[in-house]
This record gives structure tokens, C-alpha cells and sequence, in this order.
């Protein structure tokens, strides 16, 4: 009868069953141990959303748990595939070992590179730039604020430096040696070859990028404006020759040992040799005028006002206090109108340049007393540092500096600490809120925490996504599509959609406050309305509560610096990207699994390669497990049940759809067996020329009879891997269909064609534009195709398995149908609106 | 007093502190914090609470012992005990030594902050009990 069938009779003699059976229980526990990472990490974003208090015995939880599914994974893998991939072991290995270092000790020493560009560094790296450099990478890198080039000396450098100077910052214990005596060994010690080459090389660069010539060598200690505040005490040099950075390094890093930071940490109970130098080199800007902004009046947080206060040449007059400066007050609302100017008699400024080093020099008497900064400067400035504070979701202290050109950079950022007198208490919050209208309260679930202000923008799942900056965006579905508008919103709402979702993992990568799954979010909120979004106590307010929005501002510190969250962040980063996404790329390779999702995309599909391909494959079919699938249409389908797939048969033959278990498979078959869809005729299509694709879809079935083999499906009761040729197109599906949301995804590939490449690329924009209107997310070159989507519930997986199932049929069609770009809508809107007719609605 | 009551928390973690601090100060409970049961306890002795919020297990008194000294000194307060590390046996104990309830950790912030005000009415209706 068949070939296929027919090789497979000659290994029946072999008996190859019990192989088989064991490789088929093997597959079924690697799909769970698929699911329960997947599910792990989904519990770890949700996490991160803020909603819920863990501590680290949870990270040390999820760590174990992640750690065994994941050797499960593997395990499976190498039963499977006769121990192909050892290096997998390795991966997961390595992995589990930095997680657990980062979780089991306080004070982590990422090793790595001793010198770090800026460009590289956001809040992710503090534990290897400390604090200050961090949230100047941050702020750059997600914020687009412009800050110095520059580069910072790591935390590890820091360590094998001190620990050449004979000091152990990691120990417990109250050295002999007094501050004095640690001061200088490390004002003495010689800096590590390999470190003082990094400098070296990095400030060149920085020559090379157009620096000015002269650096600013600053601390970033760790935990420098964290729990443990050392703000201030810490050495910043300014207007550093090349050739002394190496000793203005050494001078930072004894700081760490000045008498007043030893005392201090002896009152907090901390050892005084405790204690990691991360160095920022930046270059210096040439300044015109600097100082710095407040977002909020420390001392009067409900003002409502923006302080700034400036000075001609650096900025250092103001930090330092050392002369009078001007003082200005700024409305925190758009447009920022300066309320009040004091300007003082400037009569000294600080300037460095390359000759003379930084020195005091006379302000001309005539420009004394002009302000050090224009109003339009000013605007900025505001507008800038509540950008900042926005993001941070706390008040900031922010350092600035105009350089000769009046460009404005920061050069630091930092939370502002608010007196607790002047914060406002929970009795005036609630006093307040009880004053608005309340238009959605407790409904659905908070994706990511935080309370923000914004004009509603309902968005139209059809129509393209834009609304105004710092909208509440509001959409019925969490659709991927909304990811591109999140960054510029100050809210998002969606009636459907989970807490563990793509865009809920957007949201709190971008730190936007988000409500899903809130029912009729779009239909009790209009465009243009504005209202205030507490997703902390998951209620959307009736205009703009202002003692909500300063309680937010004003509180001692935001959980998203705690050490916990940002380990779980971390933990995250190390699990969570997937990089490999397509299979038929050469990169598709153990080597290059680089975190716990790579490694479990990589052995699914290894492990479907090996059912596919592999010689065990090819089990009796006369057991229970290969049957071949019987159907009117000429899909020559055989089915391998990893269990559950199949209603029990007795006896040799095939299945009949009847007999199909697996849900995924139903509602696939479903849609392409669904009137119409295989039919082959022109009448459907009111496309002219559309004649010669029915001949040539009929020769399409000619393949099919000779290469049978291609099309197989791999199937459970809730799996499903189909393998699909049909002449020159190649359909894989693969997706999980359960009650139970996190579980559910659809990954759907699909490539090649007969005719030219211009009308096949018009097919994938066709494909990708028809996945994308059901939220699958796209990508692709050329003819290729993937759409991914997941996280939905049942009843959508089903809706979205049947549009396959279609869609599968339909491409068929297409390639004859695209003759020109014009027909590319029209031939989308066919399908839609097929769909359409045919779903009753 | 507070309008919403009175709330004693108590977590080895920090983090745990603060953030129950943050939640409840802003609904408008007054809220002290101890990441040492031993403070905590001499803290009972000198005030009532509505509500006790406490973990399992610590260094120095455990969560059920001070579930246990709560209920012989202050017996209108109630406790909710929170716990990483929940053992049929613990929980058993602790329902037998009367906790308001058990909370696993990790835990929604809202679904504490609502068991808080349930404690907190019960807790209420009871010292007013005790007083009459």
C-alpha cells in the first residue's frame, strides 16, 4: 500500500515495541517537564508584577523547582536521542550554579569584565557597576535622557584589586588594620596589569568618540543610596588628566575606608572592610552652567512644584553649597512655568580644562547676575526629571549640566528622600480617593503595579495603534500589538488577557503601571476621560487624584529596588529569553542554548526530530500507537498517540476522525475539512486567471501519493505536532491545548511555494497579516513564516486551531491568486471574512 | 487611633515589612514593624493591637508562640500567621491555638490587606466585648 508502511513491516521483526514504548513515555514526560518550566516562569514574571510579597526563600524555591523540571528536561532528552546532547547538561548546569550563587549569598560579585562601557549597563548590571552607574545606563539606554559617554571599572575589578592590596572586602570580621592603615595599602598597592591596560584602552576610546579630553572619576559603590545610605560620603574627583586616572581610581576606592564611612558603618553594624568600589570614568562635559533638580519639594511634597537650582561653569558650586547659586521653582504641569526666580550674584564658577585641571575662575562682572540657565533650558530640564521619576516611580534628586552648546545632560540620578513628616498619611489618601468616582474597582488582575494619571485612549483592536503620549491606553484584547504604543503610555487596560502574558511582560519591563483581564474596561471608559489608574489596589479613578499620585512619589523606597526583586529579575533574565526561534536555522544548536527557555525549545523539537526521523520511529503499526489517519481528501496523514490521542482500536487499520482524542488535532481538522476550504474551485474567487491554480492545485496532490512520509502528526489528548507537506508548502504545527491558560500555545511555520519569489513573499504578507489579525505574533523572511501565539484559554485555542486548519487549506490557493500587491488585502479580507460567514456571527 | 486599626507586623525579611507597611499605611492602618520576635513581644506587652501579622519561623520566638502569648495577654487581637514553610502539623497548631488565618507565601498584597480588615472588625467587635 504505502512505503512508508511498508518499512515500517520490516522493522516489525526487530522488535523495536518496548524501545519505542519507553522513548513515547520518555517524550510524554519531557512535554510535562516542558510545561512545568514554562509554568514556572510565568509564576516568576507574575511575580514581578508586584501584586505579590515573596522573600527569598521563594527565589530559593523557584530556583530548586526550576532546576529539577529542567533536569527532567534533559534527562528525557538524552533517552530519547541516545545521549546526543551531554552539553545540554552542562548548560543547565552552569545556569542552576550562578542562579544559586546569586540567591544564596547578599553580596554578589558577578565576575566577568573588569571594564564596562556605559552603553551596555541598565539596572540589571548595579551589582557589578553599583547603583549610580546603573541608573545612568538606565536611563539612557530605556529613557533616551542624554548622559556622558563613559565606562565603569567593574565590582569584580574592585575586588581582585583590593584583594592584591591584601584586604578581604567580603570579610565578616573586625579587621586589625585601622581606616588609616586600609587607606594606604590601597593608595599603594600597584593596579592588576590586566586592569590598568582596560583603562587605559577605554579612555582612548573615549578620545576616539570625541571626548573632551579631561574625566570625571566618580563612585558607584554598591549599596551606595540603597538600604545602607553612604550618599555623599564617597570621593568624586572632576577634571581628571588621562594620566591620573589610575590614581584617581585608587583615591575613589579608599574611600570606601574614610573615617567617616568606617564610623558610620560601625553604627549600622556593618564590618568596616565590608565594601565594593564599582568607578564610573566619564567624560567630563565642558559646562556652561550645572546644579541640581528636585522633582518634588522634599520639605513641602504637595506643592506640586519642580526645584532647580544652577550655577554658571560646573555644577560642583551647588552640591558642594560653597557659594550662592540661583534657585528656581517650576510647575510640575506642562508646560513647567517657572512660578519663582531667585537669581544670585554668581561671582566664582568651576571649570576644567585640560591645562589647568578643575579650578575656581571669576564670572565677568557683567554676566553675574544673568540666570546660569534659560527657561527654555528649564522646561527641559522639568520635563526630563519627571520622565525620570515617572519611570523610577519615586521623587528624584537629579545632577545636571548644560554644556557649551546648551545641550543638557545628566550626570546623576537618585531617589529623593522625603521628610516623614511631609508624606502624606493613609487617612488623607483615603479621604481623598473617597472624593472621585469610582469606574472600575477590583476587576481582573493587576499585570504590573503602580499608580499613574493619563487621558483614556480606547484602542480599536482593527485599527493601527497610536495613541498621544502618556495615555491610559485601554484595548479589549492584550493583543502584542499594543507592546509598540506601551513605552510612551502611563497605563494600560485590558478587558481580557493574564497576569502572565507577552504584554503583562512588556508592561513590567517598561515599569507601566497594567490592569488585564478587567472585563468592560473599553465599554466604562471613553477616549478622553481623565483618570487615574491605582494598579497597586487595582481601582481606575474619575479624574486626577492627586494624593494618590504623591503617595506613590513620596514613599521610602520602591519595591523595585529592593535586592529581591532585582535577583528575581535577574533569575528571570537567565531563564526567560528565548533565543532560538526557528528550527531551520543553522543557530538551532545545543551550543547556542543560552538560558533554561532556549534549552527547553531546543530539545521539543529535538525530541520531534528524533520521532520523526529517528530509526525507533518505526514501531508496529499494527501496535496502538501508529495509525493512519482515513479522510475523503488526499492528506495522506499518519497519527502516532503518545497516549490519549486515539480512541482505543482493535485490530489493524486506520483511524477515522471519529476516533481522534486529541483536541488540538479536532479543531484543526475541524477547519480545513470545513466546506470549502480543501475545494479547489475558482467559483469561490471571483479572481480572474484564478482557472490555471485549479489544475495546478490538482497536480498538487501528485507528490503526496510518492512521499507520504512527510505527513505525520505527533499526538496526545492535549498535544499535537503536524507535520505537513502538500506539494511544494511545508506546515508545522505544534501546540498545546489545555483548561488550563499558561499551558496553551500554537506555534505554526510555514515555507516554500511554486511560483516566483515576488508572489511568494505577497503570500507571506498575506499569512503573516491574517496570523496577526487573530494576535499571533509574526515574524519571517522571504517565503517563511512563524506565528506564535500563547496564553490563551481553550475556547480561543480552538477558534485559533480551526483558522489553521483553514489557513492551510487556503495557502494552497493563494500563490496563483497574488499577481500583483493590490490583491494582497483583498485576498486577506477573503479569508476574514470567510471565517467570518462561517463562525454564525 | 487609626480608623482602620492597629497592626503589629513581623517578618525576619525586611522586604516583607516594608511592603506590608507601604500597603497598609496607605489604607489608612497604622502599622509598626519588627524583624525580631523578641522586640515584637515586648512591643505586646506594651500595646494592644487589632491585628497581628507574623511569620512561622524565626530566630527566638516562633510564630506560635506568639500566636500563644497573644492569645493568653491580649486575647481580642487576632493573627494572621504568613509562612514560606507550611507543615500540616504547623497548621494544625495554629488553628488549635485560634489564628485568624494561614497565609502561604508568596501572597497577594490585596488578599492580606483584606484579611487585615476582616481581622481587624473581628478584633474590634471583641475588645469592645471585653470592655462592656
Amino acid at each position: 500500500m504505502l512505503r512508508w508502511l511498508k518499512i515500517l513491516e520490516r522493522f516489525r521483526r526487530r522488535d523495536d515495541a518496548e524501545v519505542f514504548r519507553e522513548r513515547l513515555e520518555s517524550f510524554r514526560s519531557l512535554l510535562n517537564g516542558n510545561n512545568r518550566v514554562l509554568e514556572l516562569i510565568a509564576d516568576a514574571g507574575e511575580k514581578l508584577g508586584g501584586e505579590y510579597v515573596f522573600d527569598v526563600q521563594y527565589l530559593k524555591t523557584i530556583t530548586a523547582d526550576l532546576e529539577e523540571a529542567m533536569h527532567d528536561v534533559v534527562y528525557n532528552l538524552q533517552a530519547i536521542t541516545g545521549g546526543r546532547h551531554p552539553q545540554l547538561l552542562d548548560t543547565v548546569w552552569r545556569i542552576a550554579a550562578e542562579i544559586r550563587a546569586a540567591v544564596d549569598s547578599r553580596l554578589v560579585v558577578p565576575m566577568g569584565d573588569l571594564v564596562i562601557p556605559l552603553d551596555r549597563i541598565d539596572l540589571e548590571l548595579a551589582e557589578a557597576v553599583g547603583d549610580k552607574m546603573a541608573r545612568l545606563g538606565e536611563i539612557k539606554e530605556h529613557l533616551g535622557c542624554r548622559v556622558p559617554d563613559g565606562f565603569v571599572v567593574s565590582a569584580y575589578a574592585c575586588q581582585v584589586f583590593l584583594e592584591g592590596a591584601g584586604i578581604d572586602p567580603t570579610a565578616a570580621d573586625d579587621p586589625a588594620d585601622t581606616p588609616q592603615e586600609l587607606r594606604r595599602r590601597v593608595e599603594e598597592a600597584p593596579l592588576p596589569k590586566e586592569l590598568a591596560r582596560g583603562v587605559r584602552q577605554a579612555i582612548k576610546e573615549l578620545e576616539k568618540r570625541g571626548g573632551s579630553g579631561l574625566l570625571a572619576v566618580r563612585s558607584s559603590a554598591l549599596g551606595e543610596d540603597g538600604q545602607t545610605s553612604f550618599a555623599g560620603m564617597y570621593e568624586t574627583m572632576l577634571g581628571v588628566a588621562p594620566e591620573d586616572a589610575l590614581d584617581a581610581y585608587r583615591q575613589v576606592v579608599a574611600s570606601l575606608y574614610s573615617d567617616n564611612v568606617v564610623a558610620y558603618r560601625k553604627l549600622r553594624g556593618l564590618p568596616p572592610a565590608q565594601g565594593l568600589m564599582p568607578v564610573g570614568f566619564l567624560t567630563m562635559i565642558r559646562a556652561q552652567a550645572g546644579g541640581v533638580a528636585y522633582s518634588l519639594d522634599p520639605a513641602r511634597p504637595d506643592m506640586d512644584i519642580i526645584m532647580v537650582s544652577a550655577s554658571r561653569g560646573l555644577g560642583k558650586t551647588v552640591v558642594e553649597g560653597s557659594a550662592p547659586v540661583d534657585t528656581f521653582e517650576l510647575s510640575r504641569q506642562p508646560p513647567h512655568e517657572v512660578i519663582e526666580r531667585r537669581i544670585a550674584n554668581k561671582e566664582m564658577a568651576y571649570a576644567a580644562d585640560r591645562r589647568d585641571g578643575l579650578q575656581q575662575v571669576p564670572v565677568p562682572v557683567s554676566e553675574r547676575m544673568a540666570p546660569a540657565i534659560t527657561d527654555d533650558q528649564l522646561q527641559e530640564l522639568a520635563a526630563t526629571t519627571l520622565m525620570i521619576e515617572r519611570y523610577m516611580k519615586r521623587a528624584q534628586d537629579i545632577e545636571w549640566t548644560v554644556d557649551s552648546e546648551g545641550r543638557l545632560y545628566i550626570v546623576q540620578v537618585r531617589p529623593l528622600p522625603i521628610r516623614a513628616k511631609a508624606r502624606p498619611g493613609g487617612r488623607m489618601v483615603q479621604e481623598a480617593v473617597s472624593k472621585y468616582p469610582i469606574l472600575l474597582d477590583g476587576q481582573g488582575a493587576v499585570a504590573c503595579r503602580g499608580i499613574a494619571y493619563g487621558r483614556v485612549h480606547v484602542v480599536d483592536d482593527c485599527a493601527s495603534v497610536d495613541p498621544p503620549p502618556r495615555s491610559v491606553v485601554v484595548a479589549r484584547t492584550s493583543t502584542p500589538r499594543l507592546a509598540a504604543c506601551l513605552a510612551e503610555a502611563s497605563a494600560v487596560i485590558t478587558d481580557v488577557g493574564t497576569a502572565t502574558g507577552h504584554l503583562a511582560a512588556i508592561a513590567r519591563e517598561l515599569r507601566v503601571p497594567a490592569i488585564v483581564d478587567a472585563g468592560d474596561a473599553t465599554r466604562v471608559l471613553e477616549t478622553g476621560w481623565d483618570v487615574t489608574v491605582d494598579a497597586e489596589e487595582n481601582v481606575v479613578y474619575r479624574g486626577r487624584v492627586d494624593e494618590l499620585l504623591r503617595y506613590q512619589l513620596t514613599k521610602r523606597s520602591s519595591f523595585e529596588e529592593r535586592l529581591e526583586f532585582r535577583l528575581l529579575r535577574r533569575i528571570l533574565h537567565k531563564i526567560a529569553p528565548l533565543h532560538l526561534v526557528d528550527p531551520e536555522s543553522p543557530g538551532f544548536t545545543a551550543a547556542n542554548c543560552t538560558t533554561y527557555h532556549d534549552i527547553i525549545r531546543f530539545a521539543h523539537e529535538e525530541a520531534v526530530r528524533e520521532l520523526i526521523h529517528g530509526r525507533w520511529v518505526r514501531a508496529p503499526h499494527t501496535g496502538p500507537a501508529v495509525r493512519r489517519l482515513l479522510l475523503d481528501i488526499p492528506l495522506d496523514l499518519v497519527l502516532i498517540d503518545l497516549g490519549g490521542g486515539l480512541r482505543e482500536i482493535h485490530g489493524p487499520g486506520g483511524a477515522q476522525v471519529e476516533d481522534i482524542r486529541c483536541a488540538p488535532l479536532r479543531a484543526l481538522l475541524d477547519g480545513l475539512l470545513s466546506e470549502g476550504t480543501w475545494a479547489t474551485e475558482p467559483a469561490d474567487m471571483d479572481f480572474d486567471g484564478f482557472m490555471a491554480s485549479a489544475t495546478r492545485a490538482g497536480a498538487l496532490t501528485g507528490p503526496l501519493a510518492t512521499r507520504p512520509e512527510q505527513n505525520l502528526a505527533i499526538l496526545s489528548d492535549e498535544y499535537l505536532h503536524l507535520n505537513l507537506k502538500l506539494g511544494y508548502h511545508f506546515n508545522i504545527v505544534d501546540c498545546y491545548l489545555a483548561d488550563q491558560r499558561n499551558h496553551n500555545y500554537i506555534y505554526f511555520r510555514f515555507a516554500g511555494g511554486v511560483t516566483e519569489i515576488t508572489r511568494r513573499s505577497r503570500r507571506a504578507v498575506v499569512l503573516r497579516k491574517i496570523l496577526e489579525s487573530f494576535d499571533f505574533v509574526t515574524e519571517g523572511t522571504g517565503d517563511l513564516v512563524i506565528g506564535r501565539i500563547k496564553k490563551i484559554s481553550r475556547d480561543e485555542m480552538v477558534d485559533r486551531l480551526q483558522m489553521v486548519g483553514r489557513l492551510i487549506g487556503f495557502t494552497r490557493q493563494l500563490d496563483i491568486m497574488l499577481r500583483d500587491d493590490s490583491l494582497v488585502d483583498r485576498s486577506v479580507n477573503l479569508f476574514l471574512q470567510k471565517v467570518y460567514d462561517e463562525s454564525g456571527n | 487611633m487609626s480608623q482602620h486599626g492597629e497592626v503589629l507586623v513581623l517578618d525576619d525579611e525586611p522586604i516583607v515589612c516594608e511592603r506590608l507597611m507601604h500597603h497598609l499605611e496607605k489604607n489608612d492602618f497604622s502599622v509598626e514593624t519588627f524583624t525580631e520576635s523578641a522586640k515584637a513581644v515586648n512591643r505586646l506587652a506594651e500595646k494592644d493591637f487589632d491585628v497581628v501579622v507574623t511569620d512561622l519561623k524565626m530566630r527566638g520566638p516562633t510564630g506560635l508562640e506568639v500566636l500563644r502569648y497573644v492569645r493568653d495577654h491580649q486575647p481580642g487581637t487576632q493573627v494572621i500567621i504568613i509562612t514560606g514553610f507550611a507543615s500540616i502539623d504547623s497548621m494544625r497548631e495554629a488553628e488549635y491555638g485560634g489564628v485568624f488565618e494561614f497565609v502561604p507565601k508568596p501572597f497577594q498584597m490585596e488578599r492580606l490587606t483584606s484579611l487585615v480588615k476582616k481581622a481587624t472588625r473581628k478584633a474590634r467587635k471583641e475588645h469592645g466585648k471585653e470592655k462592656a
